[in-house]
């Protein structure tokens, strides 16, 4: 069956996740897991690597949305970097653009979590 | 060594099997001729007063031994296989033995009777020793029927007597009783042809001690004196004392003292035999008295290992009746205070995904807010759970989890856990009222008992489990039947337009949606749409969305202001994981254009005349991911002008998604070649065409996703016909 996992990396107070394998209906609780988690360690700064992530189903489209507004509410974000072509086509097909950062690379995904985003400045205060 | 392959000897040399009907008939007819030859010899010596020659002598004696000989297998024959109880064995030898008794004496009463009185004379008896001669006709019939009663009791009692001692046989055992009698019959023909006036003296003496010697060694036979309840006991030890009695009375001194002397006359050897069975009866008697004393304090132990083997008969039997957990659980629980291991029986079950996991599911002998006053039952369970061993508190109240009890009630105690599949279900508390309860044995009974009782509950789980998923299964059946009614039963029609459409769901409920609503003559409103949401949720989303389309449809039916307020609509409701991508449309005839929006869906295909094909992915992000202005803001709605041959597809991502066995994904090429390929066929044979393509690919029967395919094609309208014209839709299907 598919396989995923989920490791975690800390770069500039932004804690990353590295995706890999495959986030479908019954992979999506273990990426649910780890975002709860860092929640509640207190990273606010989520970045999600996709450079090995090799498919994603809606199930693992949902995720996101499950922390996205509380992340926000709490000053942080998630953001999205290095996704493959095929993965990035279902983000970009249901407007995940609109709604996520999702950068080309990690270093721009970085480099976007220094900019005070106009969204989250307002959420804070 | 020698013995061994002597007993193999003796194995291999096996008599015939006289049960069947032929050999006793056969041996019927050696007993009653050789029992009249006796007689006719009897009375010929005593019509003759002199005994005859030699030869004669030794033919007589060679009958006798050879009519009971077969009197002998005649009678085993009938004992071989008759398995009874000790009592009723020792109550039929001594039902003989009065029998025999009530007999000699009638027969010795007849004649003269003197012989009683004058106590042992041979002579007096009517018998001549010296000349080997009855001397009258009474002792004649005395002479011969004496002997047979004798001989019939003792065989009689020798054979019942082998039904105990082959309790349990061994090999062993088996050649040892053959043994015994083996001696018996050779130290009994070693007096053959003896007179009976003759002294035997010390040789005789010599010749009898291996034959007694087995005698002794099979009369420690007595292994199925343990298995007797304490009352059946005390009977056998009755019925034994009083066979020993009569034996006594065979043996000679008594009541009868004539009897051995007509056998002996009658012959030497029968009489020997006759003695060595007495011996060994008596032998039999005394063991079994003495086993029988020392055994009555020990039955109530042995009953109660009695018990406990049956109550872990009658729980393997509830194993395969009982499935209600409640019922099994007291059980459980009784058993142990039935066959007296424990004063208080408690049993705790683990309960999945509730707050407190421990909870006492049956108790006996105590209430359940003693034991949790008393002990804390949690950490006892986590020592099991932990170890998965048995764990015994000899003196409980000493342990820091158990505080005292004022009555005393837990001084010691034993936790059995209970195991099923490397799983610990719970544990089975069995308490009793004194320190150092539980010896070695009890804790032994009580972890079988404890194995054989983690089984049936293991059981009764996987059968409720089964019944609950049996009960699911219904009722996904019934959601499936909902679920397929709020699809479009049947597809509207639009002149100059046809229309195909399916949905398969992979599970019993799907999140896939697609649905029709023919708004006036020229306009169909189009839905295909595929619900993001855990498991069943999807189906209920699914519906809520079919409620809105067909409300929403008629009063906001341009795709712009359609999916805003479905949006609005559903952003309250969803889940905040839940989303629902759409692909929302109006095909308008009358316009002959086809108005369409994207909700996140995949994008609609669209394939014209000629072959050319387009993906139509406008803007627009899926319904509840935003409740704000994002959602309007991103919404794009595209007009197609139609042209006619022009074919639209609308799917879910299950078309273009699902993956064949290499993991290869149908993909939109494929979609696209396929099309390409049928796009001159009507809506229903391209639909048709485009599902066994996807399947061709697949190389299944099932789909790993809900899998929905709409195709409309535009034939165009007949020129000069007039919009709008109802009854001209059927004359617009170009052939």
């Amino acid at each position: 069956m598919s396989t995923f996992s989920v490791s975690f990396r800390d770069a500039n107070g932004v804690r990353i996740l590295d995706l890999h394998g495959e986030l479908d209906a019954h992979t999506a609780s273990d990426l649910e897991g780890a975002i709860q988690q860092c929640h509640a360690e207190g990273s606010i700064n989520i970045l999600v690597n996709g450079e090995d992530l090799e498919y994603i189903s809606s199930a693992g489209l949902g995720v996101f949305m499950a922390y996205v507004e509380e992340i926000r509410d709490d000053g942080g974000d998630i953001k999205i970097a290095d996704l493959q072509s095929k993965v990035y086509n279902v983000f970009d097909l249901l407007g995940f653009p609109v709604l996520f950062d999702i950068c080309e690379t990690e270093e721009d995904a970085l480099a976007r979590f220094e900019e005070p985003a106009p969204d989250a400045g307002n959420a804070s205060s | 060594m020698s013995l061994a392959r002597l007993r193999s000897l003796w194995d291999a040399l096996n008599l015939p099997d006289f049960t069947s009907d032929a050999w006793r008939g056969v041996l019927i007819a050696i007993v009653v001729v050789g029992y009249a030859l006796g007689i006719g010899y009897h009375l010929l010596t005593w019509a003759t007063g002199s005994a005859p020659a030699l030869a004669w002598r030794a033919g007589y004696h060679m009958s006798i031994v050879l009519c009971y000989s077969a009197l002998w297998f005649l009678f085993s024959s009938f004992l071989r296989r008759t398995v009874r109880s000790p009592v009723r064995l020792f109550l039929y030898a001594v039902l003989a033995g009065v029998t025999y008794l009530v007999l000699a004496t009638l027969v010795q009463s007849l004649g003269t009777g003197q012989g009683l009185l004058a106590g042992g004379d041979a002579s007096v008896a009517g018998l001549d020793y010296e000349r080997r001669v009855p001397l009258t006709i009474a002792a004649v019939v005395k002479v011969n029927l004496l002997s047979l009663l004798e001989v019939t009791f003792t065989m009689l009692t020798l054979l019942l007597l082998r039904s105990l001692v082959f309790y349990r046989r061994t090999r062993f055992s088996q050649f040892k009783w053959r043994l015994m009698m083996g001696f018996f019959v050779l130290t009994a023909l070693l007096t053959f042809m003896k007179d009976p006036a003759d002294d035997l003296g010390g040789l005789m003496a010599v010749a009898m001690i291996p034959a007694v010697g087995m005698a002794v060694v099979n009369s420690f036979r007595l292994s199925w004196i343990v298995y007797l309840p304490f009352r059946e006991k005390m009977a056998t030890m009755g019925l034994a004392l009083v066979l020993m009695v009569l034996l006594g009375f065979s043996l000679g001194d008594g009541v009868l003292p004539d009897v051995s002397s007509y056998t002996r006359f009658y012959s030497f050897p029968l009489s020997v035999f006759a003695l060595l069975a007495a011996l060994f009866g008596v032998l039999y008697g005394v063991t079994t008295m003495l086993s029988l004393l020392f055994h009555l304090p020990t039955t109530s132990a042995f009953q109660r290992k009695a018990d406990e083997v049956a109550a872990i008969q009658s729980l393997t039997h509830l194993i395969s009746q009982v499935f209600d957990l409640d019922k099994l659980s007291r059980t459980i629980v009784a058993s142990p205070i039935d066959a007296q291991s424990g004063d208080v029986a408690w049993l705790m079950l683990m309960r999945e995904g509730a707050d407190a996991p421990l909870r006492v599911q049956a108790v006996q002998g105590a209430m359940v807010k003693d034991i949790q006053e008393t002990m804390d039952v949690d950490a006892l369970f986590a020592e099991v759970q932990e170890t998965q061993d048995v764990l015994l508190l000899d003196e409980a109240p000493g342990d820091r989890r158990v505080r005292a009890h004022p009555d005393g009630a837990f001084e010691s105690l034993l936790v059995v856990p209970l195991l099923a599949r490397d799983d610990v279900l719970g544990a089975l508390f069995v308490a009793k009222d004194v320190r150092y309860g539980f010896e070695e044995d009890d804790v032994e009974a009580i972890r079988v008992f404890a194995a054989q009782a983690a089984l049936a509950l293991d059981n009764a789980r996987l059968f409720e489990e089964r019944l609950e998923k049996e009960r699911m299964h219904r009722e996904l059946a019934i959601a499936r039947e909902v679920q397929q009614k709020l699809l479009p039963q049947e597809i509207p029609s639009l002149r100059g337009t046809s229309i195909a459409a399916s949905s398969v769901s992979a599970y019993e409920v799907g999140g896939d949606y697609y649905d029709f609503v023919r708004l006036d003559d020229d306009r169909i409103a189009f839905i295909v749409g595929d619900v993001a949401g855990k498991g069943t949720s999807g189906a209920f989303y699914m519906a809520e969305m079919q409620g809105i389309f067909r409300s929403l449809s008629r009063q906001a039916s341009e795709p712009r202001e359609f999916l805003v307020a479905a949006n609005r609509a559903l952003s309250t409701t969803l889940d905040r994981r839940a989303f629902i991508s759409v692909v929302y449309g109006i095909f308008d005839v009358g316009r002959e254009e086809f108005r369409l929006a994207r909700a996140g869906h995949c994008p609609a295909a669209l394939i014209d005349l000629h072959g050319q094909a387009r993906l139509l992915r406008s803007g627009g992000i899926g319904l509840g991911l935003n409740n704000g202005d994002l959602f309007e803001q991103s919404l794009e709605v595209r007009t197609e002008r139609l042209q006619p041959g022009d074919v639209f597809v609308l799917y879910t991502d299950g078309v273009v998604e699902s993956r064949n066995a290499e993991g290869e994904e149908y993909g939109y090429a494929r979609l696209k070649a396929s099309l390409q390929e049928h796009r001159h066929e009507d809506a229903d044979d391209l639909h048709e065409a485009l599902l066994c393509d996807l399947q061709g690919f697949l190389g299944a029967e099932t789909y790993d996703d809900d899998l929905t395919l709409v195709v409309v094609k535009w034939h165009g309208l007949p020129i000069g016909v007039p919009s709008p014209a109802p009854q001209a839709s059927a004359l617009s299907l170009p052939s």
